[in-house]
C-alpha cells in the first residue's frame, strides 16, 4: 500500500489508537497520601481517593494533587517584644494536615505561605501579651492559644493545624547573665538560711542539754539531801532506840554498871593521850583528883559488898557525880 | 483484504503482551497491566479466529478499556475488603461515630472539643460543658456533632 487509502481498515486503526489514548488517560492511580480534585470544564467535580481510579477522559482533567498527610512548618526565627518590654528571638515549628482537599485546594492560594503567615502573626499577638518570666514558663499554655486561634482561622480552608510548639526563646545575652545571676543568688540566699537555721538548732539543742543537766544534778543534789536527811533522822532514832535501852538497862539494874564504863572509858583516854607519840607533856585539864574519885565507883561496888557504914567512915568527897542509888 | 493466517501477526501478540507485563513489572501502574491483558487475550482470539491486523488492533483497544474497567471493579472490592488501615490519611473521618465529652460548652452552634492532644472545631446544637456528643460526619475541617 503506497497511499493511504481511505478505507474502513484506516478508520478502525483511528479508532483503535483513540481508544488507546483514551485508555491511557482515562486510567489515574493515585498513591496513598494524595488526593487528586477532578475538574470538568475547568471546574471542581470532585476527588479521587488513593488507589486506582477511572476518570472519564473527556472534559475531566487532574486539578491539584493534594497531600493529605500530616506536615511540618517550621517557623523562622523572629524577634518578639514582650509585655515588660523585653526583646527576645523566638521560632516553632507546626504541623497541619489537609482534611478536606477540594478546600485546601481552591479556597486560599499558596496554602504554606498562608499558614506561616497566620502563625507568624499570631506568636507575635501571643506572646506580646505576656511577661517574659510567663512566656518562659507557660510554654504549655503559649502553645494551646496558638493551636486554638491559627486552628480556627485554618479551618475553611479544609485543613487542620494539629499543632504548634515553640522551639525556642531565646532573650538577649544581658538578660540571661542577669538571670542567672538571679538565680545564683537565690541560692546563695537559702544556703545562708539554712546554715542559720542550722545554727540557731544546734544552739537550741546545746541549751536543751545543759539545762537537762543541771536539772538533773539539783535533783540528784535534792535526793541526796533528803536522803541524808533521812540518814540522820535515823542515827537520831538510833541514839534515841540506844538511849533508851541504857537507861532502861539503868532502871532495871544498878548504876554501878555504868559507872564502870565510865571509868573504864576515862582510863582508856588517859591511856591514849599517854601513848601518843608526840605528846611529851601531858596537860590535863581537870581535876586530878577526880579521876581519882571516880573510884568512887568501885567505892560504891565496896559499899554493896562491905556494908555502908565502912565506906563512909573512909570518905571525904569526891569530883565524882554521886548517883545514890539508894531504894527506900 | 485477505485474511491474515500468518502466525507471526498472532505470536507477535503474545511478545506485545510479555513485554507490556514486563514494563508493568518493571514499572507498576496498574495501567500497563490491562494493555498486556489485553494484548493476550487478542493473541487467544487471533488462534481461533482469523482477522485483520486494524480488527485485531481495535480488538485489542477494546479489550484493554474493557479490562482496566474490570480491574477498577475488582480494585474497589479489594479496597472494601482491605479494612487493614481504612482511615489512612483520612483523620477526621476516623472521628466519624465516636464519642467525645464537651470540655467547652458549644455557643452559638460553635464549640471546641479536645481530641489527642490537639483541639478540633465543633458545630452542633447548643449544649453545656460536659455533655457527651457524637461525631455525625465532617464538614471541612469542622466536626458535626449531636
Amino acid at each position: 500500500m503506497s497511499t493511504i487509502a481511505l478505507n474502513a481498515s484506516t478508520a478502525i486503526v483511528a479508532i483503535a489508537i483513540v481508544l488507546l489514548i483514551f485508555l491511557m488517560k482515562m486510567v489515574k492511580t493515585v498513591p496513598q497520601g494524595y488526593n487528586y480534585t477532578i475538574e470538568r470544564f475547568r471546574r471542581y467535580a470532585y476527588t479521587i481517593q488513593p488507589g486506582l481510579n477511572i476518570v472519564p477522559p473527556l472534559f475531566h482533567r487532574v486539578g491539584v494533587r493534594m497531600n493529605m498527610m500530616e506536615q511540618v512548618l517550621d517557623v523562622p526565627t523572629q524577634e518578639i517584644i514582650t509585655r515588660d518590654n523585653a526583646t527576645v528571638a523566638v521560632d516553632g515549628v507546626a504541623f497541619y494536615q489537609v482534611i478536606d482537599a477540594p478546600r485546601a485546594a481552591y479556597e486560599v492560594a499558596n496554602l504554606n505561605s498562608a499558614i506561616m503567615n497566620l502563625l507568624m502573626t499570631n506568636i507575635r499577638t501571643v506572646m506580646g501579651s505576656m511577661d517574659l518570666d510567663q512566656l518562659l514558663s507557660h510554654r504549655d499554655e503559649i502553645n494551646t492559644r496558638l493551636l486554638t486561634v491559627v486552628d480556627a482561622a485554618a479551618i475553611s480552608w479544609g485543613i487542620k493545624i494539629t499543632r504548634v510548639e515553640i522551639k525556642d526563646i531565646v532573650p538577649p545575652a544581658d538578660l540571661i547573665a542577669s538571670m542567672g545571676r538571679q538565680m545564683k543568688a537565690e541560692r546563695e540566699k537559702r544556703a545562708v538560711i539554712l546554715e542559720a537555721e542550722g545554727q540557731r538548732q544546734s544552739e537550741i539543742l546545746k541549751a536543751e542539754g545543759q539545762k537537762q543537766s543541771q536539772v538533773l544534778e539539783a535533783e540528784g543534789r535534792k535526793e541526796a539531801a533528803f536522803r541524808d536527811a533521812e540518814a540522820r533522822e535515823r542515827s537520831a532514832q538510833a541514839e534515841a532506840a540506844a538511849t533508851l535501852v541504857v537507861s532502861e538497862a539503868l532502871s532495871r539494874g544498878n548504876v554501878a554498871a555504868l559507872n564502870y564504863f565510865i571509868a573504864d572509858k576515862y582510863v582508856k583516854a588517859m591511856q591514849a593521850i599517854a601513848s601518843a607519840p608526840n605528846q611529851k607533856v601531858v596537860v590535863l585539864p581537870m581535876e586530878a583528883t577526880a579521876l581519882i574519885g571516880s573510884l568512887a565507883g568501885i567505892g560504891e561496888i565496896a559499899k554493896a559488898t562491905f556494908g555502908e557504914a565502912a565506906v563512909q567512915a573512909r570518905r571525904g568527897g569526891s569530883g565524882v557525880p554521886h548517883v545514890d542509888t539508894r531504894q527506900s | 483484504m485477505m485474511p491474515d493466517p500468518s502466525p507471526v501477526a498472532v505470536w507477535g501478540w503474545f511478545v506485545v503482551a510479555a513485554l507490556l507485563m514486563g514494563a508493568e513489572l518493571a514499572a507498576p501502574g496498574a495501567f500497563m497491566l490491562w494493555l498486556g491483558l489485553a494484548a493476550a487475550a487478542t493473541g487467544i482470539v487471533h488462534l481461533f479466529v482469523a482477522m485483520d491486523w486494524p480488527y485485531a488492533l481495535l480488538l485489542f483497544a477494546v479489550l484493554g478499556v474493557a479490562f482496566a474497567w474490570l480491574g477498577r471493579r475488582l480494585a474497589a472490592r479489594a479496597d472494601a475488603d482491605a479494612a487493614d488501615q481504612p482511615f489512612l490519611n483520612r483523620r477526621a473521618a476516623a472521628l466519624v461515630g465516636q464519642a467525645f465529652t464537651l470540655a467547652e460548652p458549644i455557643v452559638g452552634g460553635e464549640g471546641r472539643i479536645r481530641i489527642g492532644d490537639t483541639v478540633w472545631h465543633v458545630s452542633g446544637a447548643d449544649a453545656p460543658a460536659g455533655t457527651r456528643v457524637r461525631v455525625m460526619r465532617i464538614d471541612g475541617g469542622r466536626l458535626v456533632v449531636e
